[in-house]
């Protein structure tokens, strides 16, 4: 059992009257890829920020890496890197210039340096980039710029805030898929985003944050389920007799079934071999299928169930663009 | 860990040098535009480039020659040739120039009395004159320093007399001695370009850098707070003194300044003024002001310090809540460091009471902007 990297004690940060983040209690194992998931304003950022040391907590602890983030910031800061809207690299400095500039400053060795430098760039295929000014880059080379310095000293832990956020699709996938591999290789990475989609596909766990609390954790199957524990099954099958509709009905844990030619809708409880089960009756009773579809339940769909309803989600997000 | 410190303020003060070097707008404001402007606006101002700077020389005197000998006509054609003053009236009467002293249509009276020649015929000490309008306090200053300076030329036994006139004193004012030539304004010049200089350029730069994201990021390093004032502040002083340089220069060849002082004593003056403006930049930035508000705050700084530092009106001859404000505004301290040293050469060590004075302020700014930042990391990030 990995320890844990991130632990966090009550959390909380007021602005003023706001409180952005509020009694955060969170425990992230090391090589585990966490997913912080919430709407803009929900306290997403500020709590990377508070991990990441560039603003104090109002009360509660946490430690990051194995150091408190009060006490011992320094130490913090050494283990950790950081992708973040507001944390940006010098745009008049060369993506090599840049890198060298930090590589002085986190204490790295010249010739270690330069060759992760070296390496950095041919992993992220900055070669013909690396003598240009970042302003001259495009946003998507300037994230992937911004992640080559945050993984130059090689933290333990990488903070990746909103990374995707303005990425054409095609980096956006790239990304995931780079800190997928970053993760297997034991990297410990806490994803912030307000996509539903993205932490479905690459997140271990998901954090669902709503108005500065952390409304749940777990995988995200975990997540899906503890809103609704039914799948349901669509079956494209004209000219259905009730009969056959019948024989369907007597198939173990179903809730619900309906039949409006030639759609068949089929309701159980979370059933992995369900559409495989209906399939096979279908088939035994004569039915002619064309097509057969399964439907979970979406993170999205959990979201809005586990945050209150839709209604509390626009009610949230009005009150947060008035506070901007 | 010392070592580590400098290492971070070297890096730091290398990224500054790197980006300034690459921003060509940058480098024409500060080390092109500021200098030039100020420099060849006061040049011209005072005559141009061909001419002697001398502030009394155009303003209207009466010159009333009670002797009328040999020796009061040659003071006459000295202080013409002088280039001191050139607009000497002739004319009035003792009494009728005090009448019209104060109106602005004269604003002093030489007197030659009676008996001027006789007294240097016999070896004694001859006495002129001088009224003074009561209105301009600082003109009246810099004619009796100019006089004395010419008359001493003229024959050291004549002794300028300032004559009480209402509520008016003339005070001879030593360092007035020297006001004839550009000197004067290569103190102006040098004030005012450090000040426009060093505080956009560490007021402006942290707001952009904030503004940025870039200062967040060196945040999120292992650096700390002191590397990255420390380094902004070295390299600062590296384009300081290169402004030094370009307005001495500048000074010297173009307009004739001949400073009383040594070159390092008067770059060592130059970054004092530069470093205490720094300090307030830090001071002005940890109060989270945005990059544009910068600029609103400079104009006023540079405004309040020509009214009150002693700039333009000498800090001396500012009264009640003028005086007041003048004495506890740190550059005020600068100035009067610049006008001795680079006027009449007075050793920087002997100004001691000025140089603690700004030294102690330039750490206030300093540790008060420190205290902020490290108070509240976010106010420095975002």
């Amino acid at each position: 059992m990995a320890e844990n990297t991130i632990t966090t004690n009550g959390l909380t940060k007021v602005f003023g009257h706001f409180t952005a983040v509020d009694t955060l209690n969170l425990d992230v194992k090391g090589g585990e890829l966490f997913g912080l998931l919430g709407p803009n304003g929900a306290g997403k950022t500020t709590t990377v920020r508070m991990l990441c040391t560039l603003i104090d907590p109002t009360r509660g602890t946490a430690n990051v890496a194995g150091y408190d983030i009060r006490e011992q910031a320094a130490e913090v800061r050494r283990n950790i890197g950081v992708v973040s809207e507001g944390v940006s690299l010098y745009k008049d400095l060369t993506i090599e210039e840049n890198l060298r500039l930090f590589s002085t400053l986190y204490d790295l060795p010249r010739t270690k340096a330069e060759a992760r430098i070296r390496e950095l760039m041919e992993m992220f295929g900055f070669r013909e980039k690396s003598k240009r000014l970042v302003s001259a880059l495009s946003s998507g080379w300037q994230k992937k710029a911004m992640i080559c310095a945050a993984l130059l000293h090689e933290p333990k832990v990488l903070f990746l805030d909103e990374v995707t956020s303005g990425l054409d699709p095609q980096s956006a996938i790239a990304l995931q898929d780079f800190t997928r591999k970053l993760c297997d290789e034991g990297e410990t990475v806490i994803w912030t985003t307000h996509y539903m989609g993205e932490p479905e596909k690459i997140c271990d766990r998901v954090g669902v944050v709503f108005a500065g609390r952390l409304v749940k954790v777990g995988s995200p199957n975990e997540l899906k389920h503890s809103v609704s524990e039914l799948s349901t099954v669509e079956v494209e099958t004209p000219g259905l007799s009730a009969t056959q509709v019948e024989k369907i009905r007597k198939l173990g844990k179903v809730c619900k079934i309906s039949y409006n030619d030639p759609l068949l809708r089929v309701t159980c409880e979370h059933h992995e071999d369900l559409a495989e089960e209906v399939t096979k009756a279908l088939m035994g009773a004569g039915a002619r299928i064309r097509a057969v579809n399964t439907k979970e339940p979406t993170l999205e769909e959990a979201f809005i169930s586990l945050t209150g309803g839709e209604e509390e989600i626009d009610r949230f997000l009005e009150s947060s663009a008035r506070r901007k | 860990m010392a070592l580590k410190l400098l290492r971070d303020i070297f890096a730091v003060a290398g990224n500054e040098s790197r980006q300034f070097w690459r921003n060509r707008t940058a480098i024409l404001i500060s080390l092109v535009i500021l200098p030039l402007f100020f420099t060849v606006s006061l040049g011209a101002a005072g005559g141009g480039a061909t001419t002697r700077f001398s502030p009394t020389a155009n303003i209207p005197i009466a010159f009333i020659d009670n002797d009328l000998s040999t020796d009061s006509s040659r003071l006459l054609q000295t202080l013409r040739s002088s280039g001191d003053f050139n607009n000497l009236l002739l004319g009035y009467r003792e009494d009728s120039a005090l009448a019209v002293l104060g109106t602005g249509k004269i604003y002093a009276a030489i007197v030659v009395p009676e008996g001027f020649h006789n007294h240097l015929a016999n070896n004694q000490t001859s006495k002129i004159i001088l009224y003074a309008d009561d209105g301009e306090p600082g003109v009246g200053d810099q004619i009796s320093a100019t006089l004395r300076t010419v008359v001493q030329d003229f024959n050291p036994r004549v002794e300028v007399q300032p004559e009480r006139r209402g509520l008016s004193q003339i005070e001879i004012v030593q360092k007035g001695a020297l006001f004839s030539s550009f000197n004067i304004g290569l103190v102006v010049v040098l004030g005012v370009v450090q000040i426009f200089a060093t505080f956009y350029e560490i007021a402006g730069g942290m707001s952009r850098e904030r503004e940025d994201g870039t200062l967040a990021r060196l945040l999120v390093s292992p650096t700390g707070l002191v590397p990255i004032m420390l380094g902004k502040t070295l390299f600062d002083s590296v384009l300081a003194t290169i402004r030094t340089f370009i307005v001495l220069g500048l000074s010297v060849y173009m307009f004739g300044a001949r400073p009383s002082t040594d070159l390092a004593t008067l770059v060592i003056v130059s970054l004092i003024v530069a470093l205490l403006t720094m300090g307030f930049g830090f001071v002005v930035s940890a109060l989270r002001v945005g990059a544009r508000a910068v600029v609103i705050v400079e104009f006023f700084l540079v405004l309040f310090l020509f009214a009150f530092s002693g700039l333009v009106i000498d800090k001396e001859l500012l009264r009640g809540l003028s005086k007041a404000i003048s004495n506890i505004l740190p550059w005020a301290y600068g100035f009067e460091i610049l006008r001795r040293t680079v006027l009449i050469g007075r050793p920087l060590l002997t100004l001691a009471s000025d140089l603690q004075i700004i030294l102690a302020a330039t750490v206030i700014f300093y540790v008060v902007s420190y205290a902020i930042f490290a108070l509240s990391r976010e106010r420095l990030a975002f």
